[in-house]
């Protein structure tokens, strides 16, 4: 069981392990934020938490968990099974309404969830708290009937169900796919200009403008459905509010009561109500927020905000006007951003650290470009980045910065600045110009110009990580499908057919080979390499075809069961169609396929290309044998497969030609699907969470001289330690396999093309001496702005420290590219002796470039 | 040493004449290597050529093998997966498997590059490869985004690029002509005519002042250092009566036992002032490092330097106020480099 996290976090962003060496601390937090951080951080030993709680129609039949959830997360498939019996066997049980079983699955849970987060889970605040909502992770019954029940059990766990389908997906290398929670941004703007009070009247007046017949249909239900969902925040936050004034009524302290009776006022108003104030506005949404992980039993993950510098500003404006202080409105942010880490309480006594083994990324944008070009980064902008100094290193929200040619100067020396003290960025970058052009692409490709285009691209949001949306109408299934690109390789090489028999981890069965893909041919009677090329092209056509298919199972599965009414309530298109938002409610709804393995798949038809067709260092013949005796026995060409073929990301044309063609081919065949249950166009993005390093033991050994058990590439990365030019080149590469830049203004948005619309994770990593100084850091910032034009959607930076050099004495096949870099002289360091790699390691951990 | 001081003119006519390698037109020229995202050679992002072959040979050197014009052989030991093919494939029969890896018989080897081209794993490696003006011209151009916008661009560097001027001066006229920033980092040793054939495309230069006296000079790099206090004098008097150069950066490497003394660095100081001081803008005072021990090895030579530690930071310090004492502008002296940590501080 090594290597497995049992803890069910899907969609969650790649991350990679938190430096060892980091120094950062929080700094400058008030006393109040101090005691509110140290209290979260006590976990465990706090007296209550948020940890999930399971409820129960008290049906024998019933079921809690929406196990498709995580069928994203290969790791909780053994585990799938006890969590089901689990939840159950622990659920509480709810005394149902009279009429309960007479209605809808949707109303019945509009209902349910409502009935436990308002009249079941306690309310309580923490000493010195300002905004109210503790309580919000779910397990509640899906409110199904027995007809119900088994038809979705005969679905999911059947023989030919969604559950074996994943698994023999997962398996056999192709990667995995199922519908997910979160990873959207619903229309809070909306709860903060009319309140929910707006919202339900809306609703009520769509629902009696229905004909009579329509109320009577899954229409009707729908929108009382939603009616209902629309009335929890509004009570939820009257229970809060009387909380607030019992405890007020108890203190001693005549500033804390004084406090505790603001906060009740705040109640009584939002979120029902339009938000007047800061201070309501942040509770307004942080109550809506909470109930959305209420209603889709979802700890976070890609829950985001959107641009919250600008859907908060106006509030901060008019306190700021009336006399609220800087300080005090930081505190209320500080405590909004204790509030979102407690999402992380939903299993809390699972694993060694809170049960937090990845972000969850309930994510929020600030500054970024404005519709005339100009940066739109205003005075919140500055105090939310002086917040996300102040209280990292924390996880949630995540903070990510939009930057574009237009950023300011000041802000981007701010940027730099922090990315200096932090040893490695505090946020994730997004680049506007090449993200934007990914919108328009997917409006393009979809026929919703009405719903993107040059009017409104600039109000793009990210959610979960980089993953690209607009705001408030947008279901774009950002995690949803991982495909490892690579496989369609191991096919075209085995005319359709797995290299190997897939050996079953648990009881060691062997599975015996078949026929899986189209059959492509004998690949060692191609004699030319266009030949190979078709094979794989028609190899990939099958493998996207069959993400499509096992993904259509969970998403038609969350269509009919899994309904989430109160998040529709959220989502413009739900109410206007009277659909909900797992039927395809959304205004724009895609289903993204992140193409995982990239790098890996470029690297290896580079490899083949060389190795068989330009310099015939071997035959296809010596090749595949090499690959199914995992390169044992097979050294040197394993040694020219890694070290002598050519690597995508090291701005060689002709390497990232072979890599845009890739891109090209695959974003395309995704182009070509929708998913039947719900009309979701399908879109094609790069995000590899952490399937690069697990499923780097399940795939075959790969033609670019990797064994089965070393990592694949990450995301849109060039592989480990194949971009041996630097920084430019590795952020070039990068953008040429995006599309790079066309003419004039005949690209996606201007002249920037972008094959993948969702957006591309891009991680480098940084020595420190870069950002010694004000030369350096002009210089570091610079690059940012050159990335904007030459380099990807999203950047990570990370910080070269002592572990990863610790790594790489240890490793140093791995780690060829790690240039070190003492003030004008470079090394790469797994060529120095191991007493100066030392003396490198010991001047990393202090600091001392 | 008193002649040094005195106003030199901007001539090498008069300096003792020794011999420099000649030069042919080359169509190609011989690269070390082309360092892309260089942020320590002049402003901004820059990428920087390294051509091989140096007119010195300071003990010190942190690049070895920039110092021969040849091309040579060097074995990585952590990439080789000791497969022999390289042992096989030397037509010279140079290299052999001994205890601690493969070995280079130096008198043999011609540099022929027949084992690199053969290595599986890229361990051997060939130091110095001919580049078209064109190839290299168009590898320096794919950062021209970044060089834009940090007011960055182009270094020559070494070795000593004068040894190829012919080569350089075209390929710097190029990238000029392409609106690329460029400088020239040299030590000085070279014709006044191969120096002023660059300077012509240069907007920058780099120049090393190592030892300001004479016979100290010639002992740590093998050569007496007046051609290269003449040629600084020539610079500065191009630079007077030409558009560009625009900027004059003086470097000193600050060697323990060699070049970091006080009576050194006052004596450049003193000769800036007297001869350079209404151009030059940044006199940097580079710390030693030691970084490079490793290429010794591999290169099969011994370096002197070896067991020296890097300057600690008062005495670096001590040196930055003689220089800043010594008649320059203070606010041109700059110090760059690592210096010791102390021990104490790295106990866990």
């Amino acid at each position: 069981m090594e290597g497995i996290h049992p803890h069910p976090v899907s969609g969650a962003c790649e991350t990679s392990p938190p430096p060892r060496f980091a120094t950062k601390q929080p700094r400058g937090l008030s006393e109040r934020i101090r005691r509110l951080r140290d209290h979260y951080f006590s976990g465990v030993a706090r007296r209550w938490n948020n940890e999930f709680t399971a409820w129960t129609t008290g049906a024998p039949w019933d079921v809690q968990y929406d196990e498709f959830n995580y069928y994203i997360v290969p790791e909780t498939y053994p585990f799938l099974q006890t969590f089901r019996s689990s939840f159950k066997q622990v659920a509480r049980r709810v005394p149902l309404h009279p009429d309960f079983w007479n209605w809808r699955i949707v109303e019945r849970r509009a209902w349910f969830i409502k009935e436990v987060m308002v009249r079941h889970l306690p309310q309580e605040i923490l000493p010195g708290d300002l905004l109210a909502g503790a309580r919000f992770n779910l397990q509640a019954s899906r409110c199904l009937n027995r007809r119900e029940a088994r038809e979705r059990d005969r679905r999911l766990l059947g023989r030919k169900g969604a559950r074996a389908r994943v698994k023999w997906f997962h398996d056999h290398g192709y990667g995995n796919a199922g519908a997910t929670s979160g990873h959207l941004i619903p229309d809070y703007a909306r709860v903060l200009e009319v309140g929910w009070k707006g919202i339900h009247a809306d609703l009520e007046a769509r629902y009696h403008a229905l004909p009579a017949r329509d109320r009577r249909s899954e229409k009707g239900a729908q929108l009382r459905a939603m009616m209902t969902a629309a009335l929890m925040p509004g009570e939820l936050a009257g229970r809060y509010a009387v909380e607030c004034r019992r405890i007020a009524q108890e203190t001693q302290d005549g500033r804390r009561k004084e406090e505790l009776l603001a906060m009740a006022a705040n109640l009584d108003r939002v979120p029902w109500l339009p938000a007047r104030t800061f201070w309501e506005a942040v509770q307004s949404l942080w109550m809506t927020h909470l109930l959305v992980m209420a209603d889709e039993n979802y700890p976070g993950p890609g829950l985001s905000f959107g641009r919250l510098d600008q859907l908060l500003y106006p509030y901060w404006q008019a306190s700021t006007r009336d006399g609220m202080s800087r300080e005090f409105g930081k505190e209320i942010l500080e405590c909004f951003w204790i509030h979102a880490n407690t999402a992380y309480d939903a299993m809390i006594r699972l694993g060694g650290n809170q049960g937090i083994t990845a972000g969850y990324g309930q994510l929020f944008n600030i500054a970024g470009v404005g519709p005339d070009g100009s940066d739109m980064s205003n005075e919140l902008t500055w105090v939310l980045l002086d917040v996300i100094d102040e209280m990292s290193p924390i996880l949630e929200p995540k903070p990510n910065v939009r930057l574009h040619r237009n950023t300011p100067e000041p802000l981007l020396d701010r940027v730099v600045e922090m990315i200096a003290n932090s040893q490695g960025a505090p946020f994730l970058l997004n680049f506007d110009e090449r993200s934007m052009a990914g919108m328009l692409r997917e409006a393009r490709e979809a026929g919703i110009e009405n719903l993107i285009n040059e009017s409104n691209v600039h109000d793009y949001a990210s959610v979960g990580c980089l993953e690209n949306t607009m705001v408030g109408n947008d279901r774009s299934g950002t995690v949803n499908l991982n495909l490892n690109l690579l496989k369609a390789v191991e096919l075209a090489l085995n005319d359709g057919r797995d290299l190997l028999p897939v050996r079953d981890m648990i009881t060691g069965k062997v599975e015996p080979v078949r026929q899986a893909g189209p059959r492509t041919g004998n690949a060692a009677t191609f004699d030319t390499w266009e030949r190979f090329w078709n094979a794989f092209e028609e190899q990939t056509r099958y493998i996207i075809r069959a993400a499509v298919e096992l993904y259509e199972g969970t998403e038609e599965v969350r269509a009919r069961f899994s309904p989430t009414p109160y998040l529709s309530c959220l989502v413009r298109g739900c109410a206007e169609k009277a659909l909900d938002v797992t039927r395809g409610g959304a205004e724009i709804r895609f289903a993204t396929i992140e193409g995982v393995t990239f790098a890996t798949t470029v690297d290896s038809l580079l490899a083949i290309k060389f190795l068989v067709f330009d310099e015939k260092h071997c035959s296809m013949t010596e090749l595949i044998q090499a690959l199914r005796d995992n390169w044992q026995g097979h050294e040197v060409l394993q040694a020219k497969a890694r070290f002598r073929a050519p690597k995508y990301g090291r701005d060689d044309d002709e390497a990232d030609a072979l890599a845009e063609r890739v891109m090209a081919l695959w974003a395309g065949e995704t182009w070509k699907h929708r998913t039947r249950s719900t009309d979701a166009q399908f879109r094609p993005g790069m995000l590899s969470w952490n399937y690069w390093v697990g499923d780097g033991y399940v795939m075959a050994a790969s033609p670019d001289g990797r064994p089965r058990g070393r990592f694949l590439s990450n995301a849109i990365c060039p592989s480990n330690g194949a971009d041996i030019n630097g920084p430019t080149a590795n952020a070039n590469s990068v953008g040429k396999a995006l599309g790079g830049r066309a003419t004039g203004k005949s690209g996606d948005w201007e002249s920037f093309l972008n094959h993948l619309p969702n957006g591309a994770s891009h991680t480098m990593t940084f020595n420190p001496s870069l950002l010694r100084d004000p030369e350096h850091r002009a210089k570091f910032k610079a690059f940012l702005r050159g990335y904007a034009e030459n380099g990807g959607t999203a950047l990570q930076i990370n910080m070269l420290d002592a572990d990863m050099l610790k790594d790489a004495q240890k490793h140093p096949q791995d780690y060829r590219n790690l240039l070190v870099r003492v003030t004008g002289y470079n090394a790469y360091f797994t060529s120095i002796g191991r007493e100066l790699q030392d003396e490198i390691i010991a001047r990393e951990s202090h600091s001392k470039y | 040493m008193k002649s040094s001081l005195a106003k030199a003119t901007a001539s090498t006519e008069s300096v003792e004449a020794e011999p420099l390698p000649a030069e042919s037109a080359q169509r190609t020229a011989l690269v070390l290597n082309v360092q892309r995202m260089s942020t320590e050679d002049g402003p901004g992002i820059r990428t920087t050529v390294f051509f091989k072959g140096c007119t010195l040979a300071c003990y010190w050197c942190h690049n070895p093998e920039s110092i021969s014009p040849r091309p040579q052989t060097t074995w990585f030991e952590t990439r080789c997966i000791g497969c022999r093919t390289c042992i096989a494939a030397c037509p010279q029969r140079a290299l052999s498997v001994v205890a601690d890896g493969v070995s280079i018989r130096r008198d043999l080897c011609q540099g022929c590059g027949t084992c690199a081209a053969a290595c599986p794993s890229t361990a051997l490696e060939l130091l110095g490869t001919p580049w078209n003006l064109d190839t290299l011209l168009l590898e320096v151009l794919k950062d021209r985004v970044y060089f834009d916008r940090s007011a960055g661009g182009v270094t020559v560097s070494g070795g000593e690029p004068a040894l190829q001027s012919l080569f350089v001066a075209r390929f710097l006229e190029a990238c000029r002509e392409r609106g690329l920033h460029t400088a020239l980092d040299t030590c000085g040793m070279c014709s006044q005519a191969a120096l002023e054939r660059l300077l012509a495309h240069s907007d920058l230069l780099l120049y090393d002042i190592k030892e300001i006296d004479s016979g100290r000079h010639k002992r740590f790099t093998g050569r007496t250092n007046e051609r290269i206090l003449a040629n600084a004098v020539v610079a500065a008097e191009y630079m007077r009566s030409h558009p560009t150069p625009s900027t004059f950066w003086i470097r000193t490497p600050l060697v323990p036992a060699a070049t970091a003394t006080e009576a050194n660095i006052r004596g450049i100081g003193r000769f800036i002032a007297a001869n350079l001081q209404d151009v030059v803008s940044r006199w940097e005072l580079c710390a030693f490092n030691n970084l490079c021990r490793d290429k010794y090895v591999r290169l099969g030579e011994t370096w002197r330097c070896v067991d020296e530690d890097l300057l600690d930071q008062e005495a670096l310090d001590a040196l930055v106020r003689i220089a800043r004492a010594s008649g320059v502008d203070p606010d041109i002296v700059v110090a760059t480099g690592a210096t010791r940590i102390d021990p104490a501080s790295t106990a866990n």
